[in-house]
This record gives C-alpha cells, sequence and structure tokens, in this order.
C-alpha cells in the first residue's frame, strides 16, 4: 500500500472533520439543549453559503471578511425562525418537529433556488483558494487547514462556553430539566433562542467556509443535515463532547476509502453511513 | 374482523370509485382526461407512501427508509425484465417479497433501537443500499446510470377508430386502475391493522414496549409484522412507478425525498388512522397542483409554508382537527384537556 | 406458584441484590417490604422479565422462568402492575384493558377476550369508565386501571408494586378489599409496599430486603418484633425519595 496515499488519506479526513464537527456541534445544541429534532439545521448552512457567495460577487468582500457579517445575520435568522416557529413545538411529539422543520427546509431551499438559482455558485476568484502547502509528499489546501482550525477554534470555544459560563451553565441546567431549571428562575424560553440562533450562527461560519472550498447548491444544506444527525446520533445524544471523536472517525473513514479505493469518491456517503449503521447496531446490542 | 365491516365496506366503494373514474372523466373531459388521470396516479401513489409509512409507525418505528424499500422493489422489477424474460406484471410480486425480506433483516438488527436512533440507522440503510446497488455489475443493475424499464402497458393505436390521444389516455387508464388497485389493497391492510386486535398490540408497543410486554404482547413480532406490511406495500408502488415512468436510477429511485413525503403527508392527515393518510394526500397533492399552476417558480415556497402552517394549527393532522371539534361538541363537560401534541 | 433461588443483581461492582431465595405458596399474600433502596423493585423487575439477573434461578409454578421473556412470562401466568402507573394514554380504559385481554394468555378468540376484559373492569371497579380515555383518569383510577390490566391476563401470581403509594386512606381501603377479592379467586399475590397497616392487614407472609439481600422472613408479627428490622428500619437516614 503507498503510505503517502494513505497518510494523504489521513490527513484530508482530519480537515475535513473539522466542518462535519462544527454544523454537528450545531444541530447537539438544538437537540440537546431545546429538545428540537431540527431538520432545517443545514439550511443555515446553506444560507451562510450562499450569503458569503454574495457579499463576495456584489461587494467583493472576502470570505474571511463576511464571516463578520455573516455570523450575526445567521445568529438573527435562527432567533427569528425560533421565535415564529420552533417555539410551538417544543412540546409536541417529534414526529411534528420534524414535520415542521421538513417544511421550514423545503422553505428555505425553495427561496435560495428562486434567488440565486440551482447552478452551482462557488467564490472562486478569491487568491488564497487554490494555494497549498506539501508536506512530505503530502498536500494540504490552505482553505481546508483554515476551515479545520476555525471549526476547531469555534468547537472548543462552545465546549468552554458550555463548561464555564453562565450562559453555559444555563444550558446545562435547562437541557437536563426544564422545569426545574425555570422553578429556579431561569428564564428558559430566553436560553432556547439565544442555543437556537447560536446552532444557525454555528451552521452558517460552516457554510461560509464550503463556499470557498465547494461549489455549493441549495440543496447542500439538506446533505450535511442528514449527516449532521448521524454524527450526533453517534456521538450519542447529550454527547457533545464525543461529536469531535465521531466527526473524525467518519471524516477519515470516508476520506481514506475515497483515496484508497477505486472509485471510492463515490462511496463516501455509503461509507459514511455504514460506519453509523453498523455502531447504532453493535451498540444496541451490546445494552442488553 | 367484524368491528372491520363498516370500513370495508367504504374500502369497497372506494374501489368502485377507482374503476368508474377514468370513465367518468372521460366523458367530462376528454382530452383534458389524460393528464387528470395522470395527476390523480401522483395522488394515488402519495397515499398508498402515506398508508404504508403510518403503518409502520403505528408501532412506534419512525422510519427513514422508505426510499430503500420502494427503490428496492423498484430495482426487483427492473433486473426481473432485465435478465429474464418473465411477464413484467410478476415484477410486482417479486417486488413485494424482496422488499418484505429486506425488511425482515433491517427490521430484526433495529428491533432495540428507538426514536431517532432507529430514525437514523434507517437513513443509513438506504444510503448503503443505494451504494450497493450502483455498485452492482452494470450488466445487473446498470451502475449509476440505472436501467430502463419496459412499460407495463402498450396499448396499441387504431388509426381511424381512435384519436391520437387516445393512446395516452388507454395507457393513463390502464396504469391508473393498477394504481388504483394498489391503493384498495393498502387501505385494506390499513383498516385490517385498525379494526382487528393487531391494534391494541401496535399501540401498546408504539406506546410502551416494556409495559406491552408485560401483558404478554411480543414487541419483536409486532414490529416485524409491520415493518414486513408497510416494506411490501411500498416496494410494489416502486415496482409500479418504475414501469410507469420506464427507468430507474439509484440517485432518482432511492431519493430521500419519497421518504420525506412518506412521512409529512400522515402528519399531515392525521396518523394512525386509514383516512388521514388517504385525506392528506389528496389535499396535498391539490395544494402542490394549485400553486404549481399559480406560481410557475418558487411553487414549492408555498407548499413549505402550507407545511409548516399546518402543524402549527393542526397538531394532530386534519383528522384529529375534527376529531377534535367533534368531541368538543359532544362532551363540553369533559374536561379541557389539554393535548399533547 | 413462585419461587427465587439465589437471586442476584449486580450492576457493575454494586450489587443490588444477592443472594435472594424465597418461595411463594399458591394462593398466598407475599409481601416484600425494607428501607429504601434495599432492592424490592430489582426484585420485581428480575421476576417480570424487565431486567437479566445476574445469577440465580425464577421458577414459576414449576417452570423455569428465568430465561424467558416477559411476554412468555405472561403467557405462563404472570402478571404485573407497576409503582408509576403506566396506562396506555390514548386508549380507553376498555382499551387498555383489552390489550391484557386478547394478549395475556396466546390464541385468545376475541368473545373470550371481551369477557375477560368485562369481569376485570368489573373486579376493580372500573366499568363505569370504560370509555375514558386513560389519560382523564384520576391517580386511584389509574391503579385501578393498572391492577384491571393485569387481571384480564388470566394471571395465577400477580406482582403489585407499591399500589398504595400516592393514595389516600380511604381509597388505600378499597385497593385493600381488591386485593383480597383477587386472591380470593385463586390468584397468588407478590406485593411491595412500604405503608405498614396495608402489609399488616393483607399479607400472610412477609420478606424484608435490606441492601439486596433477604434479612427475615415470617409472619407481620414476626418480622416486625425482629431486632434487625427494626434496626434496618430506624437506624438509617429516613429519606423518602419514592418517585
Amino acid at each position: 500500500m503507498d503510505l503517502t496515499l494513505l497518510a494523504q488519506g489521513l490527513v484530508s479526513g482530519v480537515l475535513a472533520a473539522g466542518l462535519y464537527a462544527l454544523v454537528s456541534v450545531g444541530l447537539a445544541l438544538a437537540i440537546g439543549v431545546i429538545g428540537v429534532i431540527n431538520f432545517a439545521h443545514g439550511e443555515f448552512f446553506m444560507i451562510g453559503a450562499f450569503l458569503a457567495y454574495q457579499l463576495f460577487v456584489s461587494l467583493g468582500f472576502d470570505p474571511l471578511l463576511s464571516l463578520i457579517f455573516v455570523a450575526p445575520a445567521l445568529f438573527v435568522i435562527g432567533a427569528v425562525i425560533y421565535q415564529t416557529t420552533i417555539r410551538y413545538v417544543l412540546e409536541a411529539p417529534e414526529l411534528n418537529q420534524m414535520l415542521l422543520t421538513f417544511g421550514l427546509s423545503i422553505v428555505l431551499q425553495n427561496l435560495a433556488l428562486v434567488i440565486w438559482g440551482g447552478d452551482p455558485r462557488s467564490i472562486s476568484g478569491v487568491p488564497y483558494r487554490s494555494v497549498g502547502y506539501q508536506i512530505g509528499g503530502i498536500s494540504i489546501g490552505l482553505v481546508p487547514l483554515g476551515s479545520f482550525l476555525i471549526s476547531l477554534v469555534l468547537v472548543l470555544a462552545l465546549y468552554a462556553v458550555l463548561a464555564r459560563s453562565k450562559l453555559g451553565r444555563a444550558m446545562r441546567a435547562v437541557a437536563q430539566n426544564r422545569i426545574g431549571a425555570s422553578l429556579v428562575g431561569l428564564e428558559v424560553n430566553r436560553i432556547y433562542l439565544v442555543a437556537f440562533a447560536l446552532s444557525a450562527l454555528l451552521a452558517g461560519i460552516g457554510g461560509v467556509m464550503i463556499a470557498v472550498i465547494q461549489s455549493p447548491t441549495p440543496t447542500v444544506g439538506f446533505a450535511f443535515t442528514l449527516k449532521a444527525f448521524a454524527i450526533v446520533v453517534l456521538a450519542g445524544l447529550g454527547n457533545i463532547r464525543g461529536i469531535l471523536w465521531a466527526s473524525l472517525a467518519v471524516a477519515v473513514s470516508e476520506s481514506l476509502v475515497a483515496t484508497l479505493v477505486p472509485n471510492g469518491d463515490a462511496l463516501r456517503n455509503a461509507v459514511f453511513f455504514a460506519i453509523i449503521f453498523v455502531v447504532l447496531v453493535v451498540r444496541a446490542r451490546r445494552t442488553a | 374482523m367484524r368491528r372491520a365491516l363498516p370500513d370495508l365496506l367504504w374500502t369497497l366503494l372506494l374501489a368502485v370509485a377507482v374503476a368508474l373514474a377514468p370513465t367518468v372523466l372521460r366523458a367530462l373531459f376528454a382530452q383534458a382526461s389524460v393528464s387528470y388521470l395522470s395527476i390523480a396516479a401522483n395522488a394515488i401513489s402519495l397515499a398508498i407512501l402515506a398508508l404504508s409509512w403510518d403503518l409502520l409507525a403505528r408501532t412506534g418505528q419512525l422510519s427513514l427508509a422508505h426510499a430503500a424499500f420502494y427503490g428496492a422493489g423498484a430495482y426487483s422489477a427492473a433486473i426481473l425484465a432485465k435478465v429474464s424474460g418473465l411477464p413484467l406484471v410478476l415484477g410486482l410480486p417479486l417486488a413485494a417479497l424482496v422488499a418484505a425480506l429486506l425488511a425482515l433483516g433491517l427490521g430484526s438488527v433495529t428491533l432495540r433501537l428507538k426514536g431517532i436512533y432507529f430514525a437514523i440507522a434507517t437513513l443509513a440503510f438506504t444510503e448503503v443500499l443505494k451504494a450497493v446497488v450502483q455498485e452492482l455489475p452494470t450488466g445487473l443493475a446498470g451502475g449509476s446510470a440505472g436501467l430502463n424499464v419496459p412499460p407495463l402497458f402498450r396499448p396499441h393505436f387504431v388509426p381511424g377508430v381512435m384519436q391520437r390521444w387516445e393512446i395516452a389516455f388507454q395507457r393513463n387508464e390502464a396504469y391508473f386502475y393498477v394504481y388504483g388497485g394498489l391503493l384498495v389493497l393498502a387501505v385494506v391492510v390499513s383498516i385490517v391493522t385498525q379494526r382487528t386486535r393487531l391494534r391494541a398490540a401496535f399501540t401498546a408497543v408504539r406506546t410502551n414496549e416494556e409495559v406491552a410486554a408485560v401483558m404478554g404482547v411480543r414487541p419483536a413480532r409486532a414490529k416485524l409484522l409491520a415493518f414486513v406490511l408497510s416494506s411490501a406495500l411500498v416496494g410494489m408502488l416502486g415496482a409500479l412507478e418504475a414501469m410507469r415512468l420506464g427507468s430507474v436510477i439509484p440517485d432518482g429511485t432511492f431519493a430521500i425525498s419519497t421518504t420525506v413525503f412518506a412521512l409529512v403527508t400522515p402528519i399531515f392527515g392525521g396518523l394512525y388512522t386509514t383516512l388521514g393518510p388517504i385525506l392528506g394526500a389528496g389535499v396535498l397533492s391539490a395544494v402542490e397542483e394549485t400553486l404549481r399552476r399559480t406560481f410557475a417558480e418558487g411553487y414549492l415556497i408555498g407548499y413549505g409554508v402550507v407545511l409548516v402552517a399546518s402543524i402549527l394549527f393542526m397538531p394532530r393532522g386534519i383528522v384529529g382537527l375534527f376529531t377534535r371539534l367533534a368531541r368538543r361538541r359532544s362532551a363540553p363537560s369533559a374536561s379541557d384537556t389539554e393535548e399533547a401534541g | 406458584m413462585l419461587r427465587v433461588d439465589g437471586l442476584q443483581k449486580r450492576f457493575g461492582g454494586l450489587a443490588a441484590v444477592q443472594d435472594l431465595s424465597f418461595q411463594v405458596e399458591a394462593g398466598e399474600i407475599f409481601a416484600i417490604i425494607g428501607p429504601n433502596g434495599a432492592g424490592k423493585t430489582t426484585t420485581l423487575n428480575m421476576i417480570s422479565g424487565l431486567l437479566a439477573p445476574t445469577a440465580g434461578r425464577i421458577e414459576l409454578a414449576g417452570r423455569d422462568i428465568t430465561e424467558a421473556t416477559s411476554a412468555e412470562r405472561c403467557h405462563a401466568g404472570l402478571g404485573r402492575a407497576f409503582q408509576v402507573v403506566q396506562p396506555f394514554p390514548e386508549m380507553t380504559v376498555e382499551e387498555n384493558v383489552m390489550v391484557g385481554a386478547l394478549y395475556g394468555k396466546e390464541g385468545t378468540p376475541y368473545a373470550e377476550a371481551r369477557r375477560r376484559a368485562e369481569e376485570a373492569l368489573e373486579r376493580s371497579g372500573l366499568s363505569a369508565l370504560r370509555a375514558v380515555p386513560a389519560e382523564e383518569l384520576t391517580l386511584l383510577q389509574e391503579k385501578r386501571l393498572e391492577i384491571a390490566r393485569a387481571l384480564a391476563t388470566d394471571p395465577r401470581v400477580l406482582l403489585l408494586d407499591e399500589v398504595m403509594a400516592g393514595l389516600r386512606p380511604a381509597e388505600a381501603r378499597l385497593a385493600v378489599d381488591l386485593v383480597r377479592e383477587v386472591r380470593d379467586r385463586g390468584v397468588t399475590v407478590v406485593f411491595i409496599e412500604h405503608v405498614m397497616p396495608v402489609v399488616r392487614d393483607l399479607a400472610d407472609r412477609v420478606l424484608v430486603m435490606d441492601y439486596g439481600r433477604p434479612l427475615a422472613s415470617g409472619s407481620y408479627r414476626q418480622v416486625t418484633a425482629d431486632p434487625r428490622v427494626v434496626e434496618a428500619y430506624l437506624g438509617r437516614d429516613d429519606e423518602e425519595d419514592e418517585a
């Protein structure tokens, strides 16, 4: 086996894991803290991507710069969506939440379709897009590296916020015991609002980065939604720390198969989900 | 089974309506009836999707694998046509069999998974199955380009006697009958599980598996039965649609949108009922058609808005809305208990 | 009728139940009591098949049910009412009981299930409430439903887990009468209880558990006189933390 190729696959996988983790962590916030099954999560990702694209095309904003605008924009969008719709299905059965968020997803996807059309839009004029480094035969793109680092920083920052800050403690309290938390005076609805808006923000940032790496279409969000769900479930509901590991595991496997196996690229998704499936089934057996 | 009698009579009525519909449509609309029949077939297809998904949901198994069985059925028919000389219509029972066996397999390994874990596992299964089908030898399953599927009906044109559009009409009419037949079958299965002791078992398992077991219900048996029935139905639908469309292709035939429609429709119409999925399919089809004709582009935005609004104002679906109204009118003294969801 | 031998349940390093052996004769009313955390509900869960024992044997009417599923145990004649009532909320009282009647024994024809359900409803005084959705019942009604549903499965042994919890004295008396009636019709009853007067009135024999082990057994009078039992109850922090 070509060791260089193996190493390349590993490195590419690790770099990709960052983005997966970023999007998944946001979803985990929604599911874990608020308790809502949000199938529209990936649309925040998609909106981030297209906003970055539009800022680039209309105002010439470098994607890094546009982060400053996209992040708060997504926060607001998330807050609005929470306040107008999500808030009302918190107590409802999971299926209702799924229907609501699927509906939202359809609305957002098609809005984007109408505004930007279905063709892939990429931020291709960015100077550093094709910059890469060669280390011992392994090529590392600047952009994938950058997005990995940004994602890592954000995820770790979120961990820190959850573990130490007042807001984080409040979020954890609410996640564990909604009624108890409100009894001690925590404004539960406001915490939910912040958590949801935060999850949108995180996904949106991920979207900005994907816009530079790939050429997103309006449907890119949903694919990420499904993968994010899979990762969150793989890590185990409520286990936000585990998401980094879960993302690593599936991203690296995906990448290894794509690099080493002939025609492996077409099997990416299959590998991703095969791992999820096997782990879920095996884990269920163990807790007999 | 005795209690199922009234419902089965309604089903008979449905069957008669299906049998007569093409003739009536043709008499009323002549050439336009060709497209109406097609639209009606689509609505029926959605109803079958919804009924079969609802069936499974009754045991608490929220499946995101519906597209997998749909695709499995479609491909069974396609491959049957490709490798054997057997009549295409055998593709339908074959599809049911293949889907049922797959369901047995998937259902067995996921018995211990609950809620979102089950959902994601079934979703993962669908993706893997799609990839497997794609990687099968091209001579067998056509790889990523898919296969062509011969049509089920080839009406022949008799010049001078028939008008041109009548070929299309005959073709659509024939398909309509088969769709209608499958719908009647789905309705019967749904009624039987609703009006016999199976309802008790399914609801018990859905509510609380452990308590159900302590009462003597075998959860595994109930869940697997629901899975097999549900999958066989949607597998046959997949085969039928493949024949009507004329092709199968991994990305399209296993598309997640099939699953999304399958689950959205019964929730919209009213879960755990027979009327709910049918109503949901009818209304949603009508809504989609109307929106499409009114706003050419972006009509799906309106569709999404309808879905969002529906769950906010009708949390128990259309049927739930009527039930609540009826209950409120008949028993005003019954407490204003908060209906969850 | 019911026999437990060397039953043990470990969770990791913690032994929730250990060295538990006892026998219940047909037609007896047998009480299991003990301080909180003594392992009583764990024992009941093992008997009804919701928890797998780490060691030991369970026999019902001479038949080894240690490996049997909960459903199989029900078919063999084991009925159970839960401490935290678990009705099927979407179904009416009647439908709830019918679940037990239809599936409690394999291959029960519909007519016979109806008959059994009727009887169970009557015995627990719920006939008038048959069409009420289970989610609208009061606590006492829910407890009756628990018992009615278990009765509908035609059990030979009925396991009751703290059915008196949360009942007012008058209600508790009614429940006691119901349990006695159930026994008088030939059902063996094994129940966990904290409310001592109930145990005194109902139990033929009592088993005291502490820290997962059997501590003493005998008549109510005998065990309450036992100094070890007294110490077990009084010599500990009295936290009532029941769900």
